[in-house]
């Protein structure tokens, strides 16, 4: 079975970062790219399910700059079979939908059984890329995995979330589909430095979304938002930040505390 | 990062008589075993603190004659022109880091007992040292008072022609000076005994002689214990304690503050395990905060968080923040607080191994935080510096994530290998570490003499500061919950492999005593523990136990004080003649004592297991085996051998022929799964090898500069250019 797994580099910042100063983003010298936490349970749940069923390919894809190459290579090192990156000057600050447009096209072209997504990002945390791509891709989906069983006889899924309450509710779902999966499904694996040199040797395709047959006015049509500004939040009034030894923090909060009990 | 404003009161200068201390960062004297014979060592290790920041450091206690002779314990000497050459060296050392070197002039009195000069003491009552073993004092009439005055002079004048700029009168710790001030020690009738200012007189008119002699060139320090933590037999902070700092404050530059003596040094020097950071504050923070003196402070307590560094200036409890220990785990302490690095300060844990070598006597300084303390001239190592390896392009996997396994993966991911890979099999970092900083607790009653049994929580430093750093370098990934079979290793892929397994006790009751297991013990059944399974609890314990220790240092003993704090009857029965030999070292013992008491746990020394029943444990006295006891208990702890786990390094040396077709060039054991040890040697052992990758035979330490005198040379001038490895340091 083929199975597309979409990821995203994502940034992780430094406990004390700036700005740039028209605030459109980070600073990126602030900034340590990583593979999205989300994403290594996606790629471990399609590298397990191509284990178990003895055959077939995990494709990895992103879209990122040359630097998104070593999340790239990251995966292909844990297992994936091959890997293509997607780039254009055009998609710097792309919003979900946008990305999701672009990402349908890759997709679209390996006619997969199954695409698995992470539920979000990290740094975005938008929670869209994985069911917007299904709704360009037509494809039935399910959202926010803690267990997945495929029964390759059937070419079903059946999947369990996890809902308010400790509900767990489960579904069948017919392939080709689209799963987001949420971290805590399984124990991702690590790559030992043999398979992170052999990765190098694995197939990683660089492509455009000219290539793929998404001009830049099918990406502006698809875009839904742009991000304005990325500021800091206002400093709350209010806060009263107690000095002192713990002795001294305890008693100042203590004296708080029946203030107000008593008011 | 520029530097917090909250922290810029660290960085004010202060002036201390003739001279002006370039901020608050004062390593007061402590030993390193380098004394005046290890010029090197001397120069390089107080140097490396000069260069990471501090303001000032000093001496040891640097012995005035060889009537003062603390042989083996290493002190300092400035006896004559030999000694002033080679203290000059650290001089020399911290003048170039703009950093003021002070000495601390020493006349021990009954507490030396000058077992190399075979000289006699003198004091100020002949009564005997309650700290050596029977050594009792000359009676010092005048004559022999106006001599031991003379010889500060004379070794202040030597002091300042080597370079220092602080010089202490020395009386804490109740050497010379402080025996004339307390009643515990003197008991003289004449003019220097009997009331305030006679008692007072000595070190009045030594200090009076001293800063005559020198005090317009250098500044005049004195240390002094304010409290001797005896009651009204001796000194106590409130009574002579202030009188004594306001009856003598025009005389000094600097104040030092301690409290307790040298018999029971470990209330100054607390460890961790007892004492939390600031300790003394009860005791050497009244001084100044009543007014006592007009003169800069400086004190200690294990000083390492720059907040509360802040707010004992602030506060108005000292002017300086002293520090020994804290200096020495890091020595880069000011730079670092300076720069906003504060999760790279390297926090001293309070576990005193340093302290343990020269309680010893003649081993030098060790720490457990900073592999590289007292190696910084003699294997040139540097402890914030770490020069790329020949052979980075190698890949390194190090199995183990324990004290030696994180220490050697960081030291080679500093040094830049293309790759580390650190894989251990438990979920977390740390190995033993992990369940050791648990034990240490009793019932949590704080009725011991000062302090609490508050545990040995402070050692997880260990491992947080190894984990952020691991963190930090890009080339180094753990991972946790991955065991490594002999074949994974094979396949990883690196060039390098680091076995660093550590080890597990023995279920049988194999000890060092006997070297034979024990019949009848066997850990493996639900009613006899190993001390792991003590504190991970997977074990119901009854109401009686018995703890049969062998190790001789902390384990046996901690265990104890968990069992007995949870109400349960102990037992305990080691073949040693004390229950924890190596904490007198640590100067843990006495508070330890304290509480094994409180608990009402029975101490059986001398004493081992010949036969462990169901029931009912055989012993015998280990003078006279005919002497036969019997101990009837439901629970028995087995304190005794630890072994190696090193089966994986076994099986893959096994195969040269599959290591050479896997690429892998150099395989190597280190730590507790090479033999079994204190966690101080297993991070010097992981850090050892990381340092050495690039030598030709990596397994085997380089050689070490000695610093000893060679038969027939005449000159020793190129001290400064034996220093090996001058990459790092030099």
């Amino acid at each position: 079975m083929k199975i597309v797994v979409p990821v995203k580099q994502v940034a992780a910042l430094d406990d004390e970062f700036e700005l740039l100063d028209d605030g459109s983003d980070v600073d990126p010298d602030f900034v340590e790219r990583d593979l999205n936490e989300w994403d290594a349970f996606s790629l471990e749940a399609a590298l397990q399910l191509r284990e178990s069923t003895g055959d077939g390919e995990v494709i990895v894809i992103t879209i990122g700059d040359d630097e998104a190459e070593e999340a790239l290579l990251g995966c292909l090192a844990r297992g994936a079979d091959r890997a293509v990156r997607i780039w254009d000057e055009s998609l710097a600050g792309a919003d979900p939908l946008a990305i999701a447009r672009v990402l349908s096209a890759a997709v679209g072209r390996e006619n997969a059984d199954l695409v698995m997504c992470g539920v979000q990002s990290s740094d975005a945390v938008n929670g869209a890329t994985g069911i917007a791509l299904a709704g360009y891709l037509e494809m039935p989906h399910v959202a926010v995995i803690k267990q997945l069983d495929y029964d390759p006889a059937s070419s079903t899924a059946t999947v369990k979330r996890e809902l308010e309450g400790g509900l767990v509710e489960v579904l069948r779902i017919r392939t080709p589909a689209l799963l987001t999966i949420q971290t805590g499904i399984n124990e991702p694996r690590y790559a030992n430095l043999r398979a992170i040199k052999q990765a190098r040797e694995k197939p990683l395709d660089v492509t455009t979304p000219d290539e793929l047959g998404v001009d830049s006015g099918a990406i502006a049509a698809a875009a839904g938002s742009r991000r304005r500004e990325l500021k800091h939040p206002e400093r709350g009034e209010g806060a009263e930040m107690i000095d002192g030894s713990p002795a001294e923090v305890a008693a100042r909060i203590v004296e708080i505390v029946r203030e107000r009990m008593s008011g | 990062m520029a530097r917090d404003p909250k922290y810029d009161v660290l960085f004010e200068p202060i002036q201390l008589g003739p001279k002006t201390l370039k901020n608050r960062f004062y390593q007061v004297p402590h030993c390193i075993g380098a004394g005046s014979e290890k010029p090197g060592m001397q120069a390089y290790h107080r140097g490396m603190k000069a260069e990471g920041g501090w303001g000032a450091c000093c001496t040891e206690y640097c012995s005035i004659h060889p009537e003062s002779d603390d042989t083996s314990r290493v002190s300092a000497r400035i006896w004559d022109e030999g000694d002033v050459r080679n203290l000059a060296a650290m001089c020399d050392r911290l003048h170039e880091f703009g950093a003021l070197a002070g000495i601390e002039l020493w006349y021990g009195g009954p507490h030396a007992p000058c077992m190399e000069s075979r000289a006699t003491p003198r004091g100020p009552s002949q009564i005997a040292s309650d700290f050596e073993l029977n050594i009792f004092p000359r009676y010092m009439d005048q004559d022999d008072i106006d001599t031991v005055q003379q010889m500060y002079v004379d070794a202040a004048v030597r002091a300042r022609e080597a370079g220092f700029d602080i010089i202490y009168v020395y009386g804490a710790h109740a050497y010379l000076p402080f025996q004339f001030l307390s009643p515990f020690y003197n008991r003289r009738t004449d003019k220097y005994g009997g009331s305030f200012e006679n008692r007072a007189r000595f070190w009045r008119e030594s200090l009076y002689k001293v800063r005559e002699a020198v005090g317009d060139d250098c500044a005049i320090a004195s240390r002094f214990a304010v409290d001797h933590l005896l009651g009204p037999i001796s000194i106590q902070v409130g009574e002579d304690g202030a009188r004594f700092v306001e009856y003598c404050d025009d005389l000094v530059d600097l104040w030092d503050f301690t409290v307790g003596d040298i018999a029971e040094w470990g209330q100054n020097a607390g460890p961790s395990r007892f004492f939390e950071e600031n300790h003394e504050k009860p005791y050497t923070g009244q001084l100044k905060a009543g007014n006592h003196t007009n003169k800069a402070v400086v004190g200690v307590g294990r000083i390492t968080n720059p907040d509360t560094m802040v707010a004992i200036i602030n506060s108005g409890q000292f002017d300086i923040i002293g520090a020994a220990r804290p200096s020495i785990s890091d020595p880069f302490l000011p730079q670092k607080i300076e720069e906003g690095r504060f999760d790279d300060i390297r926090e001293c844990i309070g576990c005193n191994q340093c302290i343990s070598r020269w309680e010893i006597g003649g081993p030098p300084m060790v720490c457990t935080q900073n592999a590289t303390a007292g190696e910084e001239y003699r294997r040139g190592w540097h402890p914030e510096k770490f020069h790329p390896a020949a052979n980075r392009d190698k890949g390194v996997l190090v199995v183990g994530a324990g004290p030696a396994g994180m220490e050697c993966a960081m030291v080679l991911g500093k040094r830049e290998m293309s790759a580390v890979h650190l894989v251990e099999g438990a979920r977390e970092m740390g190995g033993s570490v992990n369940w050791i900083s648990q034990m240490g607790h009793s019932d949590g009653k704080e009725n011991l003499f000062r302090g609490s049994a508050r545990g040995l929580g402070e050692w997880k430093r260990i491992v947080n500061y190894r984990q952020i750093q691991l963190d930090k370098l890009s080339n180094a990934e753990v991972h946790l919950g991955s065991r490594l079979s002999a074949e994974d290793v094979f396949n990883y892929g690196a060039e390098i492999v680091v076995v660093a397994t550590g080890c597990h006790f023995a279920t049988d009751g194999l000890n060092a005593a006997t070297h034979e297991p024990i019949e009848g013990a066997d850990a493996t059944l639900d009613w006899q523990l190993t001390p792991d399974e003590v504190v991970g609890e997977t074990k119901r314990v009854g109401k009686r136990v018995l703890i049969l220790e062998n190790e001789a240092y902390f384990m046996g003993v901690s265990v104890a004080q968990k069992l007995a704090g949870e109400g349960h009857e102990v037992t305990f029965v080691t073949q040693a003649a004390e229950i924890a030999n190596y904490m007198d070292y640590t100067l843990e013992a006495p508070m330890l004592h304290r509480d094994l008491d409180r608990l009402g746990v029975d101490i059986h020394t001398y004493t081992m297991l010949e036969k462990i029943e169901p029931g009912v444990c055989h012993a015998y006295d280990v003078w006279n085996p005919a002497h036969k006891t019997q101990f009837e208990v439901d629970t028995v702890v087995l304190c005794t051998a630890r072994i190696s786990d090193d089966e994986l390094y076994r099986e893959l040396k096994a195969d040269p022929d599959r290591l050479q077709q896997e690429g892998i060039e150099g395989l190597y054991i280190i730590g507790d799964a090479a033999a079994p040890r204190m966690i101080v040697d297993s991070i010097f052992d992981g850090h050892r090898l990381a340092r050495e990758i690039d030598s030709p035979h990596p397994e085997m330490p380089l050689p070490f500069i000695r610093e000893r005198r060679l038969w027939g040379d005449s000159t020793n001038d190129d001290y400064r250019a034996q220093l090996l490895n001058t990459v790092d340091v030099g």
